[in-house]
């Protein structure tokens, strides 16, 4: 049975792999073949990229986008409950101002932590204290 | 029965008071513990005299509900055997304790607590009539034990504690298996009343487990109190742990710990799993015939005169498991009373080197040389000791060997004269080894400058070594007043077992008790059953 | 609407025994408002959360006796669940006293606010993962664990070894849990159904294929065994525990090790073994798929190589954290046999393992305050610098090897009996060997603290002993240590009561 379900499933994942690989090849066979040192750049658009792309962003991009997510997520779960919370009633609407209530907190601990302020005025580089860290000396004693 | 439960609590009230002395105040703790063990012995001796010699069975039991659901209770009583170890050990402690006054110099609070505490563990192992008090006395004697050798100890002690304490535990932890299943087996398969640590109701039906159960349980518990004895292949922690323990220490572990073993043999092995021991006890008895001659084959050639008394140990323990192993009443009797000897006798050795450590601070043999002349007290009071050590007739040492010697032989277990032959050879090399060693020690002219100032024998050490020797003696003339006390409660294990093997019971007047009866009935029926 | 309408009434209706639960949430968000508020008072989150937890203890003891389905058969409540439930909140109580004791968690002026509410946190996940009968919800509870987890780990995060941990926990934590809800995927692709009591009905109807069931069980365990720290999915542990900050790591070693346990046993017996009847153990005859024989396996695994690593360790919160390993084999044992006195052994062991394990590592901070190292060899002597911690340390180290009279000793005799009750002479052999190991390791600890003399530098000569308050914690512990190792009965009773509602 699984095997028949999952069969298909694996035709559909063959020929999606073969319909790429039979296209480009074609495409390699028919297409004329003129390189430029322009067209070898990553970008045709005539930007020239400087530096290497793995540098690190800073984790506020990070924390921003948590937030957002969290209340992305939310409008989901507020329009069905808008669609039906007439018959649901006032017990629904409790349920909801409190769900609501709990994130607005998440938000207000952001802000209080001033997670939301985009310039730092005093930025702490935090400091590694390196008198504390495991010794890997063996005791021979021991 | 007071009695009994104030002997049995009393050091570990003490105990507990002596940590609430100022450390400072060493005085106060030396007496403190000083008094309370020669009350506790005071004390014991009404268990002496009011125990019933003609009564069998055990004697002042207490049976105090403990865990429901597991059956097990705090029960405690005594036997003729058990009563006989259990004033060894009242009578021996306060002497180990007095002849600590002078050599425990550091942390004396914690030593005294360490010491009271063992002795209420040492008592609780030789009157827990329930597997599962046994086991938590039998364990709880390893940590003021691993203390007292760790801490008090010689230069190799921590050699000496770990060594002690691994193999301890590894046979403890194999019985603690065997009882749980013992107690599931016996409480849900036979008794079908649930799982049960009662040993009284255990020893009634054990023998009716299938023998080739019986022969793992058997060597089960067998394993773990053969490490305690310690039987020769298992003994090598043995001299370690005398070498580098205090002499309190080796005092306590020579004259009680080492009897914690025979004592399980008998209650537990011989009780429970009569018909495993019946077809084992040829081959245990090899053993014990090898650590005869072994240990005393070593012990001649040491040259450090603890360490020969620690071998000599092991030489006189295996005729403690050879008697025991013969079955008959003769030797049985002769095991226990070889216990109690062997108690006095090599705690006394212990005591002796003991007293020369503290002046000289050396046990080697070729340091010594001439010391009767400067110590001629000190040179008698070995000398009773090693002569009873050697079994030297009209001394106690003298008795137990005979008896086991004389079981080993006429046991129909055993069946073969060997073991009794290749065991008194042990007798003579008992001799050789420590004759020599006190000639080299005693005799001769004092080539030692430093040995020239010792001093004799003070009053403390007079006062512990005196009422030893009063032991020594009164059991090598007159013997019958302790064999006496064990006598019965031997003829009905003895019954037991020639009850099992022939299905004859050699002392019949004891038939009259009851209890007996069921238990023959039960045999019969496990006959018919197979 | 009626379909709404009774949904409605099953919430409303449930909404009274969530009630603990509830009480945990509202304290988490008190105590960061009023830490976000009062700026100037340091601990203000610490004692909102444990005067919170304690309310929530008053309210979840309405919970006892009661047996209960609750939000559509998401969570349950029942004896088996509010037993783990008060396990966890005295841990958890526990260890933020301990907390407040802690000097590297409140070194550099850092904040805490957030360390205690993320203990709240852990608590609510675990009284979740206690109570979880579906996959969503177990998938769910083990997620809210794991993540305040990883923070708390490394919390001290300028301490290299602590970010260390936090990440490698993060890394593990990430691969076995999505292996685990891989699993999860399985057991519902095959039955249809996530509620764990319908997957046992699908499975006993015949009519599923087996293979899948049997490979995502596999895979469910991996997730599990993560939690418990068995051998193989071990490896995070010794690292994490290490790093961490000690009393986090206590805190994983008793109270995380125990909600993956209350959820193991109860996902297998119930998925597999109920409504199996005592001649026929479905457990096995599921395409004679030896369940039994791994968990042994895993259970030898887990305490032989725990045990055997420890012998080597130099550190002594690393020893610790690799005995824990060895604990959680010997709980495993139990779990082999799967009857009911073997999982009130579990229940019992884990009482006498939390307070035996958090004593232990509470000295051990204790000692780390004032020497400044968890090293075996700063041990050396401490026995006679501080006798009084050195002693309790004593006791808690012979109840974890398993000696009388402690409550070590008696969670083990009950193992034991459990294991040979089902006849597994040989687990019960290995067992006991491994507590021979493990009493290696231990004497290690207070052979150094004691019968080794400290030299004679007068710089690290110093004696020392604990404020009066977190002494008086240890000596708690330690007196019921001892007290629990000779009388027990009442917690022998619970447990018993708390595993009726199996078979």
């Amino acid at each position: 049975m699984y095997l028949t379900t999952f069969g298909i499933v694996l035709v559909f994942f063959i020929v999606g792999a073969l319909f790429v690989a039979v296209g480009l090849f074609t495409a390699a066979l028919v297409r004329p073949k003129n390189p430029t040192p322009e067209k070898l750049r990553t970008y045709e658009s005539g930007e020239i990229p400087m530096g290497s792309p793995w540098i690190q962003f800073n984790n506020r991009f990070y924390i921003i986008g948590l937030a957002y997510i969290i209340f992305d997520v939310e409008l989901v779960l507020l329009f069905p409950w808008s669609v039906v919370y007439k018959t649901l009633g006032w017990y629904s609407f409790i349920a909801m101002v409190i769900f609501l209530m709990i994130l607005i907190i998440g938000l207000v601990y952001d802000w209080a932590k001033g997670y939301l302020e985009w310039d730092k005025p005093n930025p702490v580089i935090p400091q590694l204290n390196e008198l504390i860290i495991h010794r890997k000396k063996v005791n021979k004693e021991n | 029965m007071i009695p009994l439960i104030i002997t049995l609590l009393l050091p570990l009230i003490s105990s507990l008071l002596i940590l609430f002395m100022n450390k400072e105040n060493v005085k106060l703790i030396k007496y403190f513990t000083l008094i309370s063990s020669l009350i506790t012995f005071l004390i014991s001796l009404f268990l002496l005299f009011n125990f019933n010699n003609t009564n069998p069975d055990i004697q002042y039991y207490i049976n105090v509900t403990w865990v429901s659901s597991l059956d097990a209770g705090f029960r405690i009583g005594l036997d003729g055997m058990s009563l006989l170890l259990v004033m060894l050990i009242t009578f021996i402690s306060p002497i180990a304790i007095l002849s600590s006054f002078d050599s425990i110099k550091t942390r004396e609070k914690e030593y005294y607590f360490m010491i009271l505490l063992l002795q209420f563990a040492m008592v609780g192992v030789f009157t827990a009539l329930d597997t599962f008090l046994f086991y938590i006395f039998w364990e709880l004697i390893l940590i003021p034990m691993y203390f007292i050798i760790g801490i008090w100890g010689g230069k190799n002690r921590l050699y000496a504690t770990v060594k002690f304490f691994i193999f301890t535990m590894v046979g403890s932890l194999f019985m603690l298996v065997a009882i749980i299943w013992l107690g599931n087996y016996v409480g849900n398969e036979i008794l079908k009343t649930g799982f049960t640590t009662d040993y009284l109701k255990i020893k009634e039906v054990a023998n009716l487990i299938p023998l080739n159960y019986q022969n793992w349980l058997f060597w089960a518990f067998a394993i773990s109190f053969f490490i305690k004895v310690p039987l020769f292949p298992l003994h090598t922690w043995l001299p370690d742990a005398h070498t580098e323990a205090p002499t309190a220490g080796s005092v306590i572990l020579a004259a009680i710990l080492l009897k914690m073993g025979t004592y399980g043999l008998i209650r537990f092995n011989l009780e429970f799993f009569t018909s495993a021991s019946i077809a084992n006890a040829s081959l245990i008895s090899i053993f014990a015939v090898i650590g005869i001659i072994y240990g005393a084959l070593v012990a001649a050639i040491q040259t450090d005169i603890k360490k020969l008394v620690a071998y000599s140990s092991v030489s006189h323990l295996g005729f403690v498991v050879l008697g025991i192993f013969s079955m008959t009443a003769i030797g049985i009797q002769g095991a226990i009373i070889q216990m109690v000897n062997h108690g006095l006798s090599t705690g006394m050795l212990f005591l002796l080197v003991g007293i020369i450590y503290e002046r000289r601070h050396t046990r080697e043999i070729s340091e010594y040389g001439g010391i009767a002349r400067i110590m001629p007290v000190y040179a008698t009071f070995f000398a009773i000791a090693m002569f009873s050590s050697v079994g030297l007739p009209g001394l106690n040492g003298f008795v137990g060997e005979y008896l086991t010697l004389i079981g080993a032989f006429t046991s129909p277990i055993l069946n073969s004269w060997g073991y009794a032959i290749a065991a008194s050879t042990g007798v003579i090399f008992a001799a050789v080894y420590l004759l020599w060693m006190y000639q080299r020690v005693f005799f001769g002219t004092v080539d030692n400058p430093s040995n020239l100032n010792l001093k004799d024998l003070s009053k403390r050490e007079w006062a512990f070594l005196v009422p030893i020797v009063i032991f020594i003696v009164w059991i090598g003339l007159h013997p019958s007043t302790f064999t006496n006390i064990s006598e019965n409660s031997t003829r009905k294990l003895v019954n037991k077992i020639e009850n099992v093997k022939f299905g004859i019971t050699p002392y019949p007047e004891l038939l009259k008790n009851s209890n007996l009866k069921t238990n023959s009935n039960q045999i019969n029926n496990n006959k018919i059953g197979k | 609407m009626t379909i709404t309408q009774s949904y409605l009434n099953n919430l409303m209706a449930s909404v009274g025994y969530f009630a603990p639960e509830i009480a945990i949430v509202v304290t988490f968000i008190v105590a960061i408002l009023f830490d976000l508020m009062f700026k100037k008072s340091k601990n203000i989150a610490a004692y909102i959360s444990i005067i919170g937890l304690i309310i929530t203890g008053f309210i979840l003891s309405g919970n006892i006796g009661i047996s209960k389905s609750l939000f559509d058969g998401l969570i349950v409540v029942d004896p088996y669940s509010t037993f783990f439930k008060f396990l966890f909140l005295i841990t958890t109580i526990l260890i933020m006293v301990m907390s407040l004791s802690y000097k590297e968690l409140y070194d550099n002026n850092r904040k805490v606010g957030e360390y205690y509410s993320m203990l709240v946190g852990i608590t609510f996940g675990m009284f979740l993962l206690a109570s979880a009968v579906n996959l969503i919800t177990i998938y769910l509870s083990i997620e809210i664990l794991s993540l305040s987890s990883y923070v708390l780990a490394g919390y001290t995060k300028e301490i290299r070894r602590a970010s260390e941990a936090s990440l490698k926990y993060v890394i593990y934590g990430s691969l076995s849990s999505g292996i685990m809800v891989y699993g999860m995927s399985l057991l519902y692709g095959a039955t249809m159904t996530l509620d764990v009591a319908k997957i046992n009905v699908a499975i006993l109807s015949g009519h599923v294929e087996l293979f899948p069931i049997i490979i995502g069980g596999l895979m469910i365990l991996v997730g599990f065994g993560y939690k418990m720290s068995a051998v193989p999915f071990h490896y995070w542990t010794p690292d994490v525990y290490e790093g961490a900050p000690i009393t986090i790591t206590s805190y994983l070693s008793v109270a995380s090790k125990a909600a993956g346990f209350a959820v193991f046993i109860r996902f297998f017996k119930d998925l597999y073994l109920l409504p199996a009847t005592s001649d026929i153990n479905i457990w096995n005859t599921i395409s004679n798929f030896h369940w039994q024989t791994i968990v042994a396996v895993l259970s030898v695994l887990t305490m032989t190589v725990g045990n055997f690593v420890a012998l080597w360790q130099e550190n002594v919160k690393r020893l610790l954290a690799y005995s824990s390993i060895a604990h959680a084999g010997y709980i495993l044992m139990a779990v082999v046999v799967m009857t009911n006195v073997g999982i009130t052994s579990i229940l019992l062991y884990f009482v006498f393992y939390m307070i035996m394990n958090l004593g232990a590592f509470f000295v051990a901070q204790l000692f780390a305050n004032k020497i400044g190292s968890d090293d075996l060899k700063d041990y050396i002597g401490l026995g006679y610098r501080s006798p009084v911690l050195a002693v309790l340390m004593t006791v808690f180290l012979i109840s974890l090897t398993g000696l009388p009279p402690t409550a070590g000793f008696i969670g083990k005799f009950y193992i034991f009996t459990a294991v040979l009750d089902k006849g597994f002479v040989w687990l019960a052999v290995i067992g006991v060997l491994n507590s021979v190991v493990s009493l290696f390791y231990y004497a290690k600890i207070f052979r150094n603290m004691f019968l080794r003399s400290v030299a004679d530098d007068t710089k690290n000569n110093f004696k020392f002993s604990a404020p009066a308050f977190p002494l008086s914690i240890a000596y708690v512990l330690a007196f019921a240590t001892i007290l629990f190792g000779l009388y027990f009965s009442p917690i022998l009773n619970w447990a018993e009561n708390s595993v009726t509602m199996f078979k």
